[in-house]
């Protein structure tokens, strides 16, 4: 009788941590399902570097590049060429060498802060490189200072 | 010395109208949407190069892979790291000629025969064009659908029934009169 109890309880104990792990589990898994992208103006950049050296590395060895910048935050400074608004994307493009320059895509946040910059300013950006086409490519980029 | 300047005079006058017959954009949009019973995934691209020669018909585009933004931080790292694989293929490019580009700026649709290429993997490909010519612009605008399975993309099957086998890629392509 009192065996069948103990039995009892202990499968009652089980089953309950085992309800735990699920709820935990679902938990966890619904956490990383819904995971945030990350937040630049938030996140320290990973590279700091002047416009010209990112597109000399770029035009040199785009491979090497690749390696070294691509997914990462960059804070690049440079000269201001242009800033266009097209299609409700604003691009900040910063002087580069004879090959391109560094294209600036500014986040949703920051397009609006955009009046007071003008060409021939010396500017620094931080954003997350994509890639080099024409130019190098950062995206959601935020202004620093 | 006079044909000397008058070649120069024809070479400078040539090159200037070769720039006048480049069209280019920075900022093309190219999105895609799959659509499956369990779930919808759309992702945005707003990075997309792609340059238009008027005097020969000839196209270009460069899509970094690494552009395209989801909803869902977890499904653009899924697309980056297990499917397309970015790092071993940072780009995906279309090479193409517009039929008829002669008479572009009376037409409301054009095709655009090419070669495609995603994730190493290239395949011909005939995409039809809304188009729109201005002095100032020329704008392309449309969609198509791509296989996944033609580009030597692999889904695990436990997400197999989350994505669709056939992709719908729509592009909206604003191209401006390129000067350097």
């Amino acid at each position: 009788m009192e065996h069948q109890i103990i039995k009892k309880m202990k499968a009652k104990k089980i089953i309950f941590a085992i309800l735990i792990l699920a709820i935990v589990g679902a938990f966890v898994a619904y956490k990383m399902y819904n995971k945030p992208h990350i937040n630049v103006a938030e996140t320290s950049s990973d590279i700091s570097l002047q416009a010209k050296t990112i597109i000399d590395n770029f035009s040199s060895d785009e491979t090497k590049a690749n390696e070294k910048y691509l997914d990462k935050i960059i804070k690049v400074t440079g000269e201001i060429v242009s800033i266009k608004t097209e299609n409700e994307t604003t691009i900040i493009s910063l002087n580069g060498n004879d090959f391109g320059n560094v294209l600036c895509y500014l986040s949703d946040e920051t397009k609006n802060e955009i009046s007071s910059l003008k060409e021939g300013q010396i500017i620094s950006l931080k954003g997350i490189c994509t890639g080099f086409l024409m130019d190098v490519v950062l995206v959601k980029c935020v202004i620093t200072n | 010395m006079k044909t000397i300047y008058s070649i120069l005079l024809l070479l400078l006058v040539a090159n200037t109208s070769i720039a006048q017959n480049k069209y280019l954009t920075k900022s093309g949009k190219i999105t895609f949407f799959s659509s499956s019973p369990m779930e919808d995934i759309k992702a945005e691209n707003n990075q997309v190069l792609s340059i238009i020669d008027t005097s020969n018909g000839n196209m270009a585009i460069s899509i970094l892979m690494k552009s395209f933004h989801f909803e869902k931080a977890l499904m653009q790292e899924h697309f980056n790291e297990n499917y397309v694989e970015s790092d071993k293929f940072p780009k995906a490019t279309f090479k193409g000629k517009i039929t008829d580009f002669e008479s572009l700026s009376t037409l409301e649709k054009i095709s655009i025969a090419g070669t495609i290429t995603i994730h190493g993997v290239s395949k011909q490909i005939t995409i039809q064009a809304a188009v729109k010519k201005t002095d100032d612009l020329i704008s392309l605008k449309g969609d198509f659908l791509v296989k996944v399975a033609d580009f030597n993309i692999e889904i695990p099957s436990v997400v197999a029934k989350n994505i669709a086998k056939e992709i719908k890629v729509s592009f909206e392509l604003n191209h401006k009169p390129y000067k350097k």
